[in-house]
């Protein structure tokens, strides 16, 4: 019984030990998974977030007109669960530290996280592509040079005749 | 005397939880139990089934809070089995090191609430401001207080670079203490002791006949533990005592339980101690061949079974697990016979039952 008191004593001297928020600073650490950024210039277009995404929240689908990928995130639908930054080679997604997520139920359907990865025409024949991420390059060949650089702006097929016929 | 029978549940203050006791009293002593499970079931084996695998580590990390740990972990334990990857040794520390901090604060919780319920709501709120330590500590590691998502096929997916080491081991360090003195609280102050002990008695033969698992079986005298029967991760490594008590009572179950957490405490420091370099994950997406298996790991109830099995698709054709509380639950008839009426909350809250993983 007298230990407790002594606890009682301790605690009470030392005050409350929740944080004071919203009327003063919490705690958020470093690497919080919140809500997620996505770079719409380092992403490939592979869509493993898309299919690693639990609750289905993100969708990648060709833009209206045809002039690229569009990727949509739906913060609602969101577990936060982080295997879309896992799987993401090139690191286009990626989970902040922001965790203020709240909002109006009228601005449900417009609390996404957008991007549009635009096509690029391929140097050789023109054909629309995805444009490869120099950050895809660097995991690809470590270091880059000038003929490989050229690699960058082919399409698959053409790459592939790159590679094979070297001219 | 007449007897009467009482409904406790489905929502009950005390129980916080959806499960529907029909409870036989003579007097004011139980005589008789009878419950009905079903309120929140959510199909989730089934759900697993129209998921791939990846999408199946969140899903079954969501079965539970408390142990949300535990389940990705053997769900990637069976894959892994299956595909017959063999993870990075600092993959293995890493998931010991997951597993132990939600044990430690799941263990504080249940005894948090078993105060909570016998009226000592000042010694609910110091055993729930010490597990604060450990919700920090995995807000801070894993970026989430509840979800760790630590788990990937074949590895995990969060590294400790040398400053989060150092800082999870001096939390380690800040926890010594609080966790002695609580289970000192615990055993000796006599309103803990005179709610508990000799409440709810479980003895051993009825907790083989049950086949119970974890704390509640350890309570009971049966020296059961996965961690040592079948060692899974880095455990056969590392240096740990399998915690029991002979008595069987609800104060056997807290103590089982808060020894547990101390021993945890000294786990993770071992595993901070031992951890290899190197990766944590194999770093590719590997191919699952059609196959089945079987994986078991220690949840902080108990022993967590899953089953399954894959036909080379990447959806499992079965996925299907048992979860400890699962048998738990048949042993309240045993433990609940004889006891007060007031005492029902407590009994219940003894074997910490899990709704969400029973109903999944």
């Amino acid at each position: 019984m007298f230990s407790f008191l002594k606890i009682l004593a301790r605690n009470l001297i030392l005050g409350p030990s929740t944080d004071p928020f919203p009327h003063g600073e919490t705690f958020t650490p470093e690497g919080l998974r919140g809500k997620i950024r996505f770079d719409a210039s380092a992403c490939v277009g592979c869509r493993m977030c898309e299919h690693v995404c639990a609750a289905g929240a993100i969708r990648i689908e060709e833009t209206a007109d045809k002039s690229g990928l569009e990727f949509v995130l739906w913060h609602n639908s969101c577990a936060f669960c982080g295997l879309c930054e896992h799987y993401c080679q090139t690191k286009a997604i990626r989970l902040t530290e922001d965790w203020h997520m709240a909002h109006r139920q009228e601005e449900k359907y417009g609390y996404v996280e957008k991007g549009v990865v635009g096509y690029v025409p391929c140097s050789r024949c023109g054909d629309p592509m995805v444009p490869v991420a120099p950050q895809l390059m660097k995991i690809a060949y470590r270091e880059t040079n000038r003929d490989i650089e050229k690699l960058r702006d082919l399409c698959p097929d053409c790459r592939l005749k790159q590679s094979v016929g070297g001219r | 005397m007449s007897t009467y029978t009482i409904p406790v549940g489905p929502l009950h203050v005390a129980l916080e939880e959806p499960m529907y006791f029909k409870v036989e009293v003579k007097g004011e002593t139980v005589v008789g139990l009878d419950i009905t499970a079903g309120h929140v079931h959510r199909g989730m084996e089934f759900l697993a089934m129209k998921r791939n695998f990846y999408q199946n580590i969140t899903l079954t990390e969501r079965l539970c809070s408390l142990c949300s740990n535990n389940h990705p972990c053997t769900y990637c334990m069976a894959l892994e089995s299956i595909a017959g990857i063999r993870i990075p040794e600092r993959a293995e520390y890493l998931r010991v090191i997951a597993d132990e901090i939600k044990r430690i604060s799941s263990n504080l919780f249940n005894c948090s609430i078993m105060a909570h319920i016998i009226g000592f709501d000042s010694l609910f709120m110091h055993v729930m401001e010490t597990r604060e330590i450990m919700q920090d500590v995995k807000e801070s590691i894993y970026g989430n207080r509840m979800d760790l998502g630590a788990n990937c096929i074949g590895g995990v997916k969060y590294d400790l670079t040398a400053e989060q080491s150092q800082y999870l081991k001096a939390q380690m360090e800040r926890m010594k203490k609080p966790l002695e003195e609580i289970y000192r609280l615990y055993t000796e102050n006599p309103f803990v002791r005179m709610r508990t002990e000799g409440v709810g008695i479980l003895p051993k033969e009825e907790a083989v006949r049950y086949g119970l698992v974890g704390p509640v079986a350890r309570g009971s005298g049966i020296a059961y533990d996965v961690r040592k029967k079948s060692p899974y991760a880095a455990y056969d490594r590392l240096d740990f005592q399998v915690q029991t008590e002979q008595s069987g009572d609800v104060l056997a179950r807290a103590m089982v339980r808060l020894r547990e957490a101390q021993e945890a405490v000294g786990i993770i420091l071992q595993c901070l101690e031992d951890m290899p370099q190197g990766p944590t994950w194999i770093g590719i997406m590997p191919e699952i061949p059609a196959g089945e298996a079987v994986a078991k790991s220690e949840a902080p109830r108990g022993e967590l079974i899953y089953y399954l099995r894959t036909d080379g698709s990447d959806t499992p054709e079965r996925l299907k697990w048992r979860v400890p509380t699962y048998m738990n639950w048949d042993a309240l008839g045993v433990m609940m016979i004889g006891n007060k009426v007031s005492d029902i909350p407590l009994i219940i809250n003894s074997i910490d039952p899990c709704i969400s993983c029973t109903e999944r």
